[in-house]
Formats: C-alpha cells, sequence, structure tokens
C-alpha cells in the first residue's frame, strides 16, 4: 500500500500523484506509440477505432459522469461531426483545420442543446436528446444537396501534412492524438471551477447555485464541451467508415456510447477507456460468436443490440460503478490483504434526503 | 440586510406574511419559531430559491429581491441547509473549493489547456480553503468522501464551504439540529468565532434557546409567518405572545 506524503498543495493539483502513476503512464505511452510497429494491421485498425470511442467516451463522460445529465443523442453529435468534416474535405479544407471546424460547429450545435437541458432532467432529458437524435438523423437522410441522403457520401481520401490517411498507420496516431488532447482537456476542465461546478450540478442543483453557481450556464458549457468532444470523434469516424450514410448513426449508436460509460464507471476518467475497449472489441466478439454458437441463436437477428441491452442490465444491477469500480475494489483487495472484507463495498441503506437514488 | 413587507404563499397557505426585519453589520441575528412559522422560508427568499409574491429584501443599499440566485452568492451570502446539501460524491476538500467559484477569475479556454493562471489560482483558492480548515478543526477529514462522514461533521463541513465564499452574511439554518450536546457546545464556540474573527454577519434558524440566548444579539420570533416579537434574547424569552405560540393559552 502506499502512502503519499504531500508536502506541497500543487501535488493535488498535479495530474500525476506520484512518481510511480508517472512510471506505469509513461509505460502504457510508450506501449501505444511502439504498438502500430508490432501489431497486425486489423488490429491497429481495431485500436484506432477504440481510440475514437474513447474520444466520444471523454465528452460523455464529462455530461453523463460529472454533470449528471444523461444524453440519448450522442449519436446525432457523432454524426454531425462526421458530416461536417467529410463536406468540408470534400471542398478541399486540410484535414487539421476541417476536424478543428468540425468539432467547433458541433460543440455549438450542443450549446443549442444544452439551453432546454436547464429545465430537463433524468428521464425526461434522455426523451429530448432522443427526439433530437432523430431529427438530425432525418435531416441527414432529407439534406440531399448537402448529404446525399440515404444514398450517403463519400468521405474524400485525405491527406494530413503530405501522409496519406487511408494508410493504417498515420489514421492510429492522428486519433491517438486527438484523444490524448481531449483527455487532457477533459482532466483540466475536472481540476478547475468548471469542471467542480458541473459536480455541483450533478450532486445538488440547489446548494450550487447558493455557491453562485449558473445551472444554466453550465449545463450548457457541458453540453458543448461533450458534443465538441463527440464530434471531433465523428470526423475521425468519418475515415473510419469511408462512406456516409445515416443508419451508421442510430439510436444503437448513441446506446452503445451510453453503454460504454457505464460499464466502464460512470464518474471516473479510467472507466471511459475500460468501456471503449469493451464496447471497440465487444462487436468482434460477437461476431466470434456467432461461428461457434448453434445456428438457431447464432444467426439471430438482433442478437447484438440485444446483448449490449442484456449487458447494460447486469452491470446496473450487480456492478453500478463499472469495470473500474471492480478494478478498484480488486486493488483493494490486494492492498488490504488479509484484511479485506466482504461487506467493505456493501452498499448501506441511507435515509438522509440527500442520499436517495435520483 | 433588511426585508420590507416580504410575503410568500403557497396556494391558500401563507408562508411568510408581511415580515420586516432589519439585521446590523457584525450582529448574530436569530429566528426562532414554532413548526411551520415560516422560518425556513425566509432564509429561501433571501437566498432567492424562493420567489416572494410581495415585498423586498435589501442587502447593503442595494435590492437583491430581483437578482438570479446564483448572483445572490457573489454578493457575499453565504448559506447552509437543514438536512445539509453536500456534494455527497466529492470530497471535504472539492466541496470546499465548490465554495471558491464565486471568485474565479479565469476563463473557460484557459481552464481547458490548465494555463499558469489557473494553476496559480488553484493554489490560491487551496490557501483560503485551508484557513477555513485550520478554523474548524476538520484537517482530518480532508480527503474523505461526504458519503462516508458522520452528520455532525457534514454539518461542519457544510459551514466551512458557506465560508470559503468569504461572505459578508453568513446564513444558518438549524446548525444545532441533529447534534449531540457536545457537538452543540462546539457550535456556539465556532459561531462566535466566524463572528469576531471572520467579521461576518450572521442569521440563524435555530430551535435549541441555550445556543441561541449565549450567542445572538438580538433574535426575532415568528409564528404562522408573522413576527411576534424582536428583541433581546432575554426579552423574548419572556415575551407573553412568544410563550403563548409555543405553549398555547
Amino acid at each position: 500500500m502506499r502512502f503519499v506524503f504531500k508536502t506541497k498543495y500543487r501535488q493535488d493539483v498535479d495530474l500525476f500523484k506520484h512518481n510511480g502513476q508517472r512510471f506505469w503512464y509513461g509505460l502504457l505511452a510508450i506501449a501505444v506509440l511502439l504498438a502500430p510497429f508490432i501489431l497486425d494491421s486489423f488490429y491497429v485498425g481495431e485500436l484506432a477505432l477504440v481510440y475514437i470511442y474513447a474520444t466520444a467516451g471523454i465528452g460523455l463522460m464529462l455530461l453523463v459522469g460529472y454533470t449528471g445529465l444523461v444524453s440519448l443523442g450522442h449519436a446525432a453529435f457523432l454524426a454531425i461531426g462526421a458530416y461536417v468534416h467529410a463536406y468540408l474535405l470534400s471542398r478541399g479544407w486540410p484535414v487539421p483545420l476541417s476536424l478543428l471546424t468540425a468539432g467547433l460547429f458541433t460543440a455549438a450545435v450542443g450549446a443549442i442543446v444544452g439551453l432546454p437541458a436547464m429545465r430537463m432532467t433524468g428521464i425526461y432529458l434522455a426523451i429530448a436528446t432522443l427526439a433530437f437524435a432523430i431529427i438530425v438523423e432525418q435531416v441527414i437522410a432529407h439534406w440531399e444537396s448537402v448529404t446525399g441522403g440515404y444514398r450517403g457520401m463519400l468521405v474524400p481520401d485525405a491527406q494530413i501534412f503530405g501522409v496519406d490517411l487511408s494508410d493504417g498507420r498515420p489514421f492510429y496516431y492522428l486519433c491517438l492524438f486527438v484523444m490524448i488532447a481531449c483527455l487532457f482537456a477533459g482532466l483540466n476542465i475536472l481540476r478547475t471551477p468548471t469542471g467542480r461546478a458541473m459536480i455541483g450540478v450533478r450532486d445538488s442543483e440547489i446548494s450550487a447555485q447558493s455557491m453562485g453557481i449558473d445551472l444554466a450556464k453550465t449545463k450548457s458549457i457541458a453540453f458543448a464541451i461533450s458534443a465538441g468532444f463527440t464530434g471531433l470523434a465523428g470526423g475521425l469516424f468519418a475515415h473510419k467508415l469511408g462512406y456516409l450514410a445515416p443508419d451508421a448513426f442510430t439510436l444503437l449508436t448513441s446506446i452503445q456510447l451510453l453503454l460504454m460509460v457505464v460499464v466502464g464507471g460512470l464518474g471516473s476518467m479510467h472507466g471511459v477507456f475500460y468501456g471503449a475497449i469493451f464496447i471497440g472489441l465487444l462487436p468482434q466478439g460477437i461476431a466470434i460468436m456467432r461461428d461457434t454458437l448453434p445456428a438457431a441463436i447464432g444467426q439471430m437477428p438482433g442478437l447484438e443490440p440485444g446483448l449490449f441491452g442484456l449487458i447494460l442490465v447486469l452491470f446496473l444491477i450487480f456492478e453500478p460503478l463499472g469495470i473500474y469500480g471492480r478494478w478498484r475494489k480488486i486493488r483493494q483487495f490486494f492492498d488490504e490483504f488479509p484484511l479485506y472484507r466482504k461487506s467493505t463495498h456493501k452498499r448501506q441503506k441511507s435515509y438522509l434526503r440527500t442520499e436517495r437514488v435520483r | 440586510m433588511s426585508t420590507t413587507d416580504l410575503s410568500l404563499s403557497f396556494g391558500g397557505v401563507h408562508a411568510v406574511r408581511d415580515v420586516t426585519f432589519e439585521v446590523d453589520e457584525g450582529e448574530v441575528y436569530s429566528i426562532i419559531g414554532p413548526n411551520g412559522a415560516g422560518k425556513t422560508s425566509i432564509f429561501n427568499l433571501i437566498s432567492r430559491l424562493y420567489e416572494a409574491d410581495s415585498g423586498n429584501i435589501e442587502f447593503q443599499g442595494e435590492i437583491i429581491s430581483n437578482l438570479p440566485p446564483h448572483n445572490i452568492a457573489r454578493l457575499g451570502i453565504a448559506r447552509t441547509f437543514q438536512n445539509t446539501e453536500l456534494f455527497e460524491h466529492e470530497t471535504v476538500l472539492k466541496n470546499m473549493l465548490i465554495g471558491r467559484h464565486v471568485h474565479r477569475k479565469t476563463i473557460l479556454l484557459s481552464e481547458l489547456l490548465f494555463l499558469p493562471g489557473v494553476a496559480k489560482q488553484e493554489l490560491r483558492f487551496r490557501q483560503v480553503v485551508e484557513d477555513v480548515i485550520d478554523l474548524l478543526d476538520l484537517q482530518s477529514y480532508r480527503d474523505q468522501v461526504i458519503g462516508s462522514l458522520p452528520y455532525g461533521v457534514r454539518k461542519m463541513v457544510e459551514v466551512a464551504r458557506a465560508l470559503c465564499i468569504q461572505p459578508k452574511l453568513l446564513l444558518l439554518d438549524e446548525p444545532s439540529s441533529g447534534l449531540n450536546p457536545e457537538e452543540t457546545e462546539d457550535v456556539a464556540f465556532w459561531i462566535e468565532d466566524i463572528n469576531q474573527d471572520f467579521g461576518a454577519t450572521i442569521i440563524m434558524v435555530e430551535h435549541d434557546m441555550n445556543l441561541v440566548t449565549r450567542v445572538s444579539n438580538r433574535v426575532m420570533a415568528l409564528a404562522d409567518g408573522a413576527v411576534l416579537a424582536v428583541g433581546s434574547p432575554e426579552e423574548i424569552q419572556n415575551h407573553p405572545e412568544v410563550l403563548r405560540a409555543y405553549l398555547g393559552d
């Protein structure tokens, strides 16, 4: 067990709490940087997809896990980012500028969607964002002059600094770079007043207000940042897909994204990555399963959404803190061995008003 | 700080009727009254969580009864809640840092990039938070999550969070409810500390008459939303109207 001996306030502000963390994260950074040279190109592509999901996941985590606002409409932000990026590329914009514009545009849309969120929470907000996603889907399907409607839209081959993005490795590094940039931005937000305001809104709106936190502004900012990150992910996703069509961004995609943050563990940035790995690789797992299972089950239509739903429900019942929560428990078990008791993490009955499930 | 003819009703229930009172700077002012007398309603009116039907609230010569609720803290009015409204899933330290929100000077973009100015602001915030921790002896709870703390400590943390605003006026909603006699004793000490060392004016809703008598300069007694009497603690305790409101005829 490690006890961090703090001698400066700065230590509480820093992202890395001690040298052990610096070492392990450094090692991880080297591993992901070297991965494309070691792994097969198929896995490099899959890993890039995981990074794209993680980028969107960081945005969604800020909204759902830290501000406490549920969104069932994040596929729409992903779609907006993807279409804006593809459209600008086809007009001859360079990749970095186009990607950034896609992110900013999506953030602006997010801020507008966030406005009604001032008055809504929980299930009502989920329904409102769901409606928004359906509207966006319809707009994309019918605005044929820009989006190509149901016929779809080809994402132009693009180059970044003279390197072709359709190649696996450069694309992998682009995704990695965007993800890490978003991660740092997200972590920075969380250690500054804006992030604390979000947490305040999540835990108690009444006292957040009397602490001087502007609820409407905070929620709107949370939506904007969340949408912006998801828009960036959408731009990258466009390259991954190669061909955009409205049915690539359906309700199932939104649920997948939400599944990612819940399964990963709400309220922790670590959770995003566990969740992204999980949903990035799950479709592959299901595909493999389809071949091995008896045909009656394996070839069943709707197996994928069904399994997603089932996993979500199982996590909510048995491990509400997600994979990251489970990991922390396992770590604590070894830290405190042999003193760990099963009841340590037992959920207590609570009687205070503020402890009730919202 | 003063109110004039403040009224509030929920449907047919008149929670607050034409309440006019004035609190001087540096004073400890207690509001007492039987359950449902409208004490907490007055607090909620001052912090703008409720909209008054009529009447004005003035703070330092400025009318505040038309401001949005999040601007109240900016003026230097902080409050606590009867049943504690803390940010449950965060540490004591984070809760108190949220109290510094009104003193934020950085903008979103610089926070996204965590520019040096933001880091300096965080350290300045921390300095104030540590001063408050020292004042209220919360050192050992600094890194604990609110959800794991006993009720008495939570009440203290809530006061600490309010103090991080560095308020000119502090509204305490039943600071001693749910505390044992020993903790109530402590409450009396830190109310004096806050009043004298911090220089904050305090308005307090309280049922414990010992505590009220000990710390307050003046007391206002309410019943059914209306003012019964205002005066020194001794006067109020022996006031015939007040006795009737509590004990009946």
